[in-house]
């Protein structure tokens, strides 16, 4: 029985609808808006459900259909879609953050004039990222690829007057375009290496999974770093990541759907969907590994020097992004995908009850904040929630996934797993030092104007507060249900007691810092900037990565297009100025010719018979 | 048979803008609307057939033969071998998978760009006739299938644009319009010295008759093209001449035709660095005009290059294939990096026209079917991406009296449809999947990168920085702080909105639905393929 996957194509379309019929209805409309959107969201989720119910029944087969997009002689481009478990499950994961990030939107948005717009965009999103995770080869997968990075641009600059909006949308979409110019280059590789020019996930992985094909080891591990670049670029990995702390400027549910549960991890799910191509490049592997842990921890020990609420919460995605490719590069395909899995809701969790808190404190400063949950206890419960699930606390959901990663980090490469379990520390603390100085301690400046957040936007939070915390049930060490799963092979129980004592270790000793830290005070409001004045600075600063390439980059291409525009007036307008008073010159020659005096005509015209007659005589005389 | 086969439905639509052109001659010059309303209707007409002759090539699978052949002038040669000798200029038009499109093209713009002329203000009368006859010269360009037709339609093209930019542009129009003419001027003299060249040997033939044999010299594509890829069919001389054959066309003489040919053409592309004639013209021009310029008569230097140059000399342009990608590349990064510097909307467009032709160039470079469509696709995508931006151009200089990106900003807020319509064409300019700039791109790089990798990688630094400086002048016009004096500016009239969604429709189903095109094109490609591919006995 595969009569949802067969039908699978209609749920991108459903959302598209919701996009067309927004756009034609136009800013009038703005009840219709929150309907329109929500009913797209809702009947994908219904039917991605059910698609994920075919998958859950033992031996469903993988259902795949495409088309030929473009057909020139012998080549064909093709476009399709795939039904797999894994493409299931991302299904339900983006449908389902998605439908409550529509209902939470339509309170949270209410006052916007152009709520209509906003949802026209959310849809446009969900289309893409839905017609993306369907994607059966790389080319369409790259068609939506693109397409949700210019979703994501046009949500993070909604709010287009701000000069900062406009500034983070530019570059968001700039710099994920660096690690999507990789991503071609991939694919331009593939198309001329492949047998048959297939680019469809299957022959990839028969071709790299050591069924014949013609790739040396060294263009594989090229394929698959450019195909990492892609991924580095869209989900924020060291070095491309300074886009998406900008993007918060956005609007908050946009970052909870876009830039903390679907996009930004499409990154990890590209991966994941050429894994074979990455299992047969050891080096890239590593790349993979290392860049993933220094991201994790790097942005980690950033986020703890934030005073701004989106933020803090943007560089613990950027770390937790580090987490699952740290897993990808370990080999552990579904340990990544599970860490992906549960921090959709805790994070996207996090996120909308951060904006809940944004929404009646208007600001998004923590020191202005404080005392807050009390007024808004719904808000504050579920952000608990949701940020223990992150700290990797038993038995939420982030403790199981974060397991799985240390695990495995723990049999293959000790570094890793030290920098995993400082990670986990880390993420704690930040976490615990942002839930008290939020909602806990002395009401701060704007606390006093907060009041708990309609239904429409708290049944949203509670839905995924439940899912935070259950949804890591579905992969526990002794019993490894998802990973079986998804790739069909039945894993030994890894449980390892070392392993999840230090892990919950780990998280309760960075709460209880965190605690002592900014919950006691004993160290004044400010404990760790008197200590270690030039760390905290330099944290706080993002490290001057920013500023970097502010020099390096955009002063560089400022510095080319100096020249060449001086090249382009002096030396090519100069010629063109040549050649334009030569050909002045002679036409004032010319013109100097016809003055209009029959006398200089007459002088001429004698002369030319002259000159004839000499001609025709001098032939005439030499034959 | 069934199809426009027997009709000369050519003649009809190259002929069509002429009715037009009558018909406003018989109009009073003061009577605006009128005037109007009758050259958007003369537009109408070509457009129709175009279409309906698009459709019938499809249908055919371009099996159906439109071509038409009338002898013009026959004026006899005094020469000393005997026989009749004749120089034959004919009036030989047709059709294929290449001019097509580009008529298709020609076309569309044209519509969309007699409608953007509502915002001509003065001198009506002439500016419609000027118009027309630019169109007539324009279709007659892609079809003639004759060199010296070819080159009385080119020059046709330049006369009209000459008094267009020059009567009716802004405030620099006249020294603008007087680079134009120098400059084209100078491509054109070049392109007829080649021509002469091509005709005085490819160009001649024997036809035996019962009495005398004649002899006949002819710009006739279809003899010149038989000729140089068969040399040994124009050495069927009588025996008197065979100690050397006068009509051989050596090495030398190739290269000397094949590199005219790309400059005269080059100048046309524009490539670099020819390009700064094209500068002027694309701030100074009317909007309306810069449309027809930017969307249709750059692509006549593509296809002049493709049809004269690549198709007629392969050999050559095989061996300088790297060549040309090299210039590909320069053309797109070099317009690009210029681009992001300009402080004028227009000046952005035209070094974006620049980097954008440079695309063309690469896919032609390629020299496999994938290059090809892609370089045709780029030609066509961009002509309809350019012509949606200078008609946005001339709606905003009509509210803002300026295009100065620093004195524009947060439109978006006053002109919400303008903005999102300016939004669309520049994603699509800097090639998002789903619009057509993307497939063009595409295509050209992925047939590039079978010969030359490397190339086609510096290329792909072009998309990161298309997006560069198409986002700074669109997000700079319409994000952002509304400026007080811009406030009271209003959106589109329906007469403005028509053309703009027309000409968005064609992005959005080219980007989505590229076969449509492809496929037609495919079904000559194989046959430039064999052309450019195969290998010439002799020189």
């Amino acid at each position: 029985m595969d009569f949802f996957a067969k039908i699978a194509w209609i749920i991108p379309l459903l959302p598209l609808a919701a996009f067309l019929v927004l756009m034609t209805l136009g800013r009038g409309f703005r009840r219709a808006g929150a309907w329109i959107g929500s009913i797209g969201a809702l009947g994908a989720f219904v039917l991605s459900l059910l698609v994920l119910s075919e998958r859950l029944k033992p031996h469903a087969i993988d259902y795949s259909y495409n088309f030929s997009w473009i057909s020139i002689g012998e080549y064909t481009l093709r476009i399709g879609f795939e039904i797999t478990n894994l493409t299931a499950l991302m299904l339900v994961v983006v449908t389902l953050v998605g439908l409550l990030v529509n209902i939470y939107s339509a309170g949270y948005m209410a006052s916007d004039e152009r709520i209509t717009v906003f949802y026209g965009y959310v849809s446009l999103f969900t289309f893409s990222m839905l017609g993306l995770v369907l994607s059966d080869n790389l080319l369409s997968f790259y068609l939506f690829w693109e397409l949700v990075g210019v979703c994501s641009f046009l949500l993070v600059g909604f709010w287009y007057a701000r000069p900062a909006a406009r500034a983070a949308a530019k570059k968001a979409f700039i710099v994920t375009r660096i690690g999507d110019a990789g991503l071609l280059i991939a694919i331009l590789l593939l198309f001329w290496n492949m047998p048959g020019h297939a680019l469809d996930f299957t022959s990839i992985q028969s071709i790299f999974g050591g069924h014949g094909g013609s790739f040396t080891d060294g263009i594989t591990t090229v394929i698959a770093l450019l195909i990492f670049l892609g991924a580095v670029g869209k989900s924020g990995q060291f070095p491309l990541h300074v886009w998406l702390p900008d993007a918060m400027e956005g609007p908050t549910p946009i970052s909870a759907l876009i830039h903390a549960a679907t996009m930004v991890a499409a990154g990890v799910f590209l991966v994941a969907r050429t894994f074979s191509i990455f299992e047969a490049a050891p080096a890239a592997m590593e790349t993979v590994a290392y860049v993933g842990a220094f991201t994790a921890i790097f942005a980690a020990v950033i986020a703890l020097a934030q005073n701004d609420l989106k933020r803090i919460l943007a560089y613990s995605t950027i770390s937790q992004l580090g987490y699952m490719m740290v897993a990808l590069g370990l080999g552990t395909m579904t340990g990544a995908i599970f860490h992906l899995f549960t921090h959709a809701f805790f994070k996207a969790l996090l996120f909308l009850a951060a904006g809940s808190v944004i929404h009646a404190v208007h600001t998004q400063d923590i020191r202005e904040m404080g005392g807050i949950g009390s007024r808004m206890r719904v808000t504050a419960w579920t952000f608990a929630i949701g940020g223990l699930a992150l700290a990797g606390i038993p038995p939420l959901s982030g403790f199981w996934s974060k397991d799985a990663i240390l695990t495995a980090a723990l049999e293959h490469n000790p570094l890793l797993f030290g920098v995993g379990l400082a990670t986990a520390f880390l993420t704690a603390l930040y976490m615990t030092r942002l839930f008290v100085l939020v909602f806990l301690g002395k009401s701060g400046s704007k606390a006093g104007e907060a009041k708990e957040s309609p239904l429409v936007m708290t049944i949203p939070l509670i839905a995924l507060a439940v899912l935070a915390a259950i949804a890591g049930f579905v992969e526990l060490p002794w019993n490894g249900w998802l990973s079986g799963w998804l790739t069909d092979e039945v894993i030994e129980p890894h449980g390892s007691v070392a392993v999840i004592g230090l892990s919950i270790a780990a998280g309760l000793l960075g709460m209880l810092a965190g605690w002592l830290l900014y919950g006691k005070g004993i160290a004044g409001s400010q404990p760790l900037a008197s200590r270690l004045p030039r760390m905290v600075k330099l944290a706080e600063r993002k490290f001057y990565i920013d500023e970097l390439y502010e020099m390096v980059f955009v002063k560089s291409l400022r510095g080319l297009g100096a020249c060449l525009a001086a090249f382009d007036t002096y030396v090519i307008g100069g010629a063109v100025k040549l050649a334009g008073s030569a050909a002045g010159a002679a036409g004032k020659l010319g013109l100097r010719l016809q003055n209009g005096q029959v006398q200089t005509y007459g002088v001429a015209a004698v002369l030319g018979v002259v000159a004839i007659a000499v001609v025709v005589i001098g032939r005439r005389m030499l034959s | 048979m069934s199809g426009l086969g027997q009709i000369p439905i050519l003649s009809i639509i190259l002929l069509s803008p002429l009715l037009g052109l009558a018909v406003i001659q018989l109009l009073p010059r003061q009577r605006a609307s009128w005037l109007k309303i009758a050259a958007v209707a003369a537009t109408m007409v070509p457009l129709a057939l175009t279409l309906w002759l698009y459709a019938d090539y499809d249908r055919q699978q371009g099996a159906a033969s439109y071509s038409e052949t009338y002898n013009w002038v026959q004026a006899p040669l005094k020469m000393n071998v005997g026989g009749d000798w004749f120089f034959s200029f004919q009036y030989e038009v047709g059709l294929d998978g290449l001019s097509l499109p580009l008529l298709l093209l020609t076309a569309i713009v044209t519509s969309t760009a007699a409608l953007a002329a509502v915002h001509v203000k003065k001198r009506w009368k002439s500016f419609f006739s000027w118009f027309l006859l630019l169109e007539f010269g324009m279709i007659g360009a892609f079809i003639a299938r004759d060199v010296f037709l070819f080159f009385i339609f080119f020059e046709i093209t330049l006369v009209a644009m000459y008094f267009l930019i020059g009567v009716w542009g802004y405030y620099n129009r006249e020294r603008a319009a007087d680079r134009f003419l120098i400059y084209n001027g100078i491509g054109s003299a070049i392109m007829l010295i080649a021509f002469i060249m091509l005709v005085n040997t490819a160009g001649f033939h024997i036809v035996e008759t019962a009495m005398n044999p004649q002899y006949i010299y002819s710009g006739s594509y279809a003899d010149i093209l038989r000729n140089l890829s068969d040399p040994g069919a124009y050495v069927n001389l009588p025996a008197e001449s065979a100690g050397g054959n006068p009509f051989a066309l050596g090495e030398t003489k190739q290269w000397a035709i094949f590199i005219l040919l790309l400059v005269a053409f080059g100048i046309k592309l524009p490539v670099f660095p020819f390009h700064s004639w094209m500068l002027k013209v694309h701030q100074e021009a009317p909007p309306a005009v810069v449309m027809i310029h930017s969307g249709i008569l750059l692509k006549l230097g593509a296809y002049g290059l493709m049809r004269f140059g690549l198709f007629l000399f392969p050999d050559q342009a095989r061996e300088w294939a790297s060549v040309l990608a090299i210039l590909g590349v320069i053309n797109l990064l070099y317009g690009a990096i210029l681009a992001f510097r300009q402080q004028e909307f227009k000046l952005v467009l035209a070094y974006s026209s620049i980097s954008h032709m440079g695309i063309v160039l690469i896919g032609l470079a390629a020299f496999n079917e994938i290059g090809m469509q892609g370089a045709l696709f780029q030609l066509i995508s961009h002509g309809l991406i350019s012509a949606l931006l200078f008609l946005i151009v001339g709606s905003l200089y009509e509210r803002t009296g300026t295009t100065e990106l620093p004195q524009l900003g947060g439109l978006a807020r006053s002109m919400p449809f303008i903005s999102g319509v300016l939004l669309a064409a520049g994603l699509a300019s800097l090639g998002l999947p789903g619009l057509s700039g993307f497939v063009g791109e595409f295509l050209s790089l992925l047939g590039l990168f079978e010969s030359m990798r490397w190339v086609t990688a510096i290329a792909v630094i072009g998309i990161i920085l298309t997006a560069v400086y198409v986002l700074r002048s669109v997000l700079k016009i319409t994000f952002g702080q509304q400026r007080e004096e811009l406030s009271a500016i209003r959106d589109a009239r329906f007469i403005e909105a028509l053309p703009m969604v027309v000409l968005l429709a064609c992005i959005v189903l080219l980007g989505c639905y590229p076969s449509v095109l492809t496929d037609t094109m495919q079904l000559s490609v194989g046959g430039y393929m064999d052309l450019l591919l195969a290998t010439r006995a002799g020189g």
